[in-house]
């Protein structure tokens, strides 16, 4: 697909290639270091061939309560993100423009806040109330912004809603709670689904919102981070290989999963 | 209201009413205005405190007047007099000292004024670091702008779909990998004795301390945030039609009115968005800075406003710090929104 000539077509392939240069050298070099038995984390001093910095992170007491910790605030955001995201599209369906245009605003605007501010509001307003920070106002701060994108996802699956076999069933005198229960909801599987997954992995990702909402407590995330200031283990760059690889597998797992569903799409 | 409780029943839009109440009022709402409230007071002196003073220094001299009194007494021969004069004293005394205890409770317990103070707390230092922080998120959106657009048009419009769904796909991981691992990559490489000194030194240069100088910071802010400018330019040139494109080439247009008459117009949101994102991403990270200076270099704002919460606790001024920097954000919105001609919905989707 040359349309712009051969000259200009080489150029654009030059800068490309420099482009995923600069994405992929630095991650070389934390990964490289996560392997070089030589600490503080270094490449420039080459000592041979490690695991033993894997096997650091294995017995790091702080580190397995953040993953715990974690674990527990990204399921309870799921539980909490999901169906409030999904009481948000239907009250939107249901909503005049006007008010429709309102309460939209408001439901992404978490989206278009900084995460700090949503986290350390969250604790403001959990300390008038005699709350400290910790888990609670962390799970709390993430939900707000998390629902905003299971709200956009589930917006986008009922805008495709086909309404005749809602009908069809309440013309066979279903009651509405029964026909969203057997059509509604089947049909927004999917979506629930993909919903999760994002809802899990923005909160176990999640620093920036999390360090200003959990106070005194943390994550595997705030404590990779608080370790990462002194640079003092490659533990750190172990820890970056092994989030590497399940990000590369998922990255892969998903592309696949999309090229599946597009094919069948097409087939249909 | 009416109409959904027609689509889904009673128990149903109950549900949905508790939900999405609790998200728009509990979570999105009620934090934000209590923020905004926190900020525009704080705890000071009572008004009349130094009458109040005042009025204590002079109790205080009548308990000094006592004292000399009961020496007087003291010398007194009678027994039974003295005993009375003492009682007396000792009345008078303890009633002095109810007066001035409840006086310096007035004085010193402060109390709730709404005032705008808080804000002129920045005082020049920190409006400094303020302006510093909000440059250098605008340059960090203009390059990523500059940088990503060849890129994203490239893979949209100039690559076949099979090759340009495994560029993206490449793109995705490291957009995906934690924003911290990324960052700490380049603590590495600038350290001072990192790979970029290590070449610096064998061209014969010092080493140079892009850590401790904020160098660093603006270099791997750049580098953690670029690709949330790929993603919204891709998608929406990905929707434009090639056949304009062939339309101005054919009519004579140059590459350049090309892109500033046809592609450009048409990628409007998706530059919105891009900069919008990074520009708040920027501005409102605290991973970066943390990280890449390791507390020797200047202070980005949101450190400052961690501070305020957690080492100074003001949170007074903290409140007025954040409501800052959440203005500055809103203003950014607005402003491309205006600029682009581009609504919320094409924004957040």
């Amino acid at each position: 697909m040359t349309r712009t000539g051969t000259g200009s077509t080489f150029v654009l392939r030059l800068y490309m290639g420099l482009f995923f240069a600069y994405m992929f050298l630095p991650l070389g070099v934390m990964v490289a270091a996560g392997v070089n038995d030589y600490s503080p984390p270094s490449i420039t001093v080459w000592q041979g061939f490690t695991l033993r910095w894997f096997t650091e992170f294995w017995t790091d007491a702080r580190m397995w309560s953040g993953l715990v910790n974690s674990l527990i605030i990204a399921v309870a955001v799921m539980a909490l993100a999901l169906p409030m995201g999904l009481s948000g599209a239907l009250l939107l369906s249901q909503l005049g423009r006007r008010s429709a245009g309102i309460v939209y605003t408001v439901m992404v605007s978490p989206l278009l806040t900084p995460g700090l501010i949503i986290g350390i509001s969250t604790v403001i307003l959990w300390r008038n109330f005699g709350t400290t920070a910790g888990l609670f106002t962390a799970i709390l701060a993430q939900s707000a912004f998390i629902a905003s994108y299971a709200m956009l996802m589930f917006m986008a699956r009922l805008q495709r809603q086909d309404h005749t076999l809602e009908e069809a069933a309440l013309d066979l005198g279903a009651t509405r709670a029964r026909a969203f229960r057997r059509i509604t909801l089947p049909f927004l599987k999917p979506t629930i689904v993909t919903a999760a997954v994002i809802a899990f992995l923005q909160s176990f990702e999640n620093y920036n919102t999390t360090i200003f909402s959990i106070g005194g407590n943390h994550t595997l995330v705030t404590e990779i981070g608080a370790r990462m200031r002194f640079g003092i283990s490659p533990m750190i760059n172990a820890i970056g290989i092994l989030f590497i690889l399940v990000t590369v597998i998922c990255a892969v797992l998903w592309s696949l999963l999309r090229q599946r569903e597009r094919r069948r799409e097409a087939a249909a | 209201m009416t109409r959904l409780f027609r689509a889904f029943g009673t128990p149903l839009s109950a549900l949905i009413l508790l939900f999405s109440g609790i998200w728009i009022f509990g979570l999105i709402a009620a934090p934000q205005l209590i923020m905004i409230e926190q900020s525009l007071w704080r705890m000071e002196r009572p008004t009349g405190a130094a009458e109040i003073s005042v009025q204590i220094d002079g109790l205080y001299n009548q308990l000094d007047v006592l004292a000399l009194d009961r020496a007087t007494v003291e010398a007194e021969t009678d027994a039974a007099k003295r005993a009375a004069d003492l009682a007396a004293i000792d009345a008078k005394e303890a009633g002095l000292k109810v007066d001035i205890a409840a006086l310096e409770e007035t004085e010193s317990t402060p109390v709730k004024v709404y005032t705008l103070a808080n804000f002129g707390q920045m005082g020049t230092a920190h409006l400094a670091i303020f302006a510093k922080t909000i440059a250098a998120s605008l340059a960090v959106s203009a390059i990523a702008l500059v940088v990503c657009y060849p890129i994203a048009y490239a893979v949209a419009k100039l690559e076949t779909p099979r090759t340009a769904s495994v560029i993206m796909l490449g793109l995705v991981i490291p957009y995906a990998i934690n924003e911290l691992l990324r960052i700490f990559a380049w603590q590495m490489i600038l350290n001072q004795n990192g790979p970029v000194n290590l070449l610096l030194g064998l061209f014969g240069f010092d080493p140079v301390p892009f850590l401790e100088s904020g160098t660093g910071v603006f270099v791997a802010m750049v580098y953690a945030y670029i690709l949330f400018m790929v993603f919204p330019l891709y998608n929406v040139l990905e929707t434009l039609d090639s056949n304009q494109v062939e339309a101005a080439r054919d009519l004579g247009a140059s590459t350049w009115n090309i892109h500033r008459r046809v592609v450009i117009p048409h990628a409007r949101p998706g530059i919105a968005v891009g900069c919008i994102m990074t520009f708040m991403l920027s501005a409102g990270s605290y991973a970066v800075p943390y990280i890449m200076t390791r507390g020797t270099a200047s202070p980005w704002f949101t450190q400052l406003i961690y501070n305020r919460f957690f080492e100074a606790t003001n949170w007074n001024v903290g409140a007025a710090y954040a409501l800052s920097l959440l203005v500055v954000c809103t203003l950014f919105i607005f402003g491309m929104m205006r600029i682009l001609k581009v609504n919320l919905k094409d924004i957040a989707k």
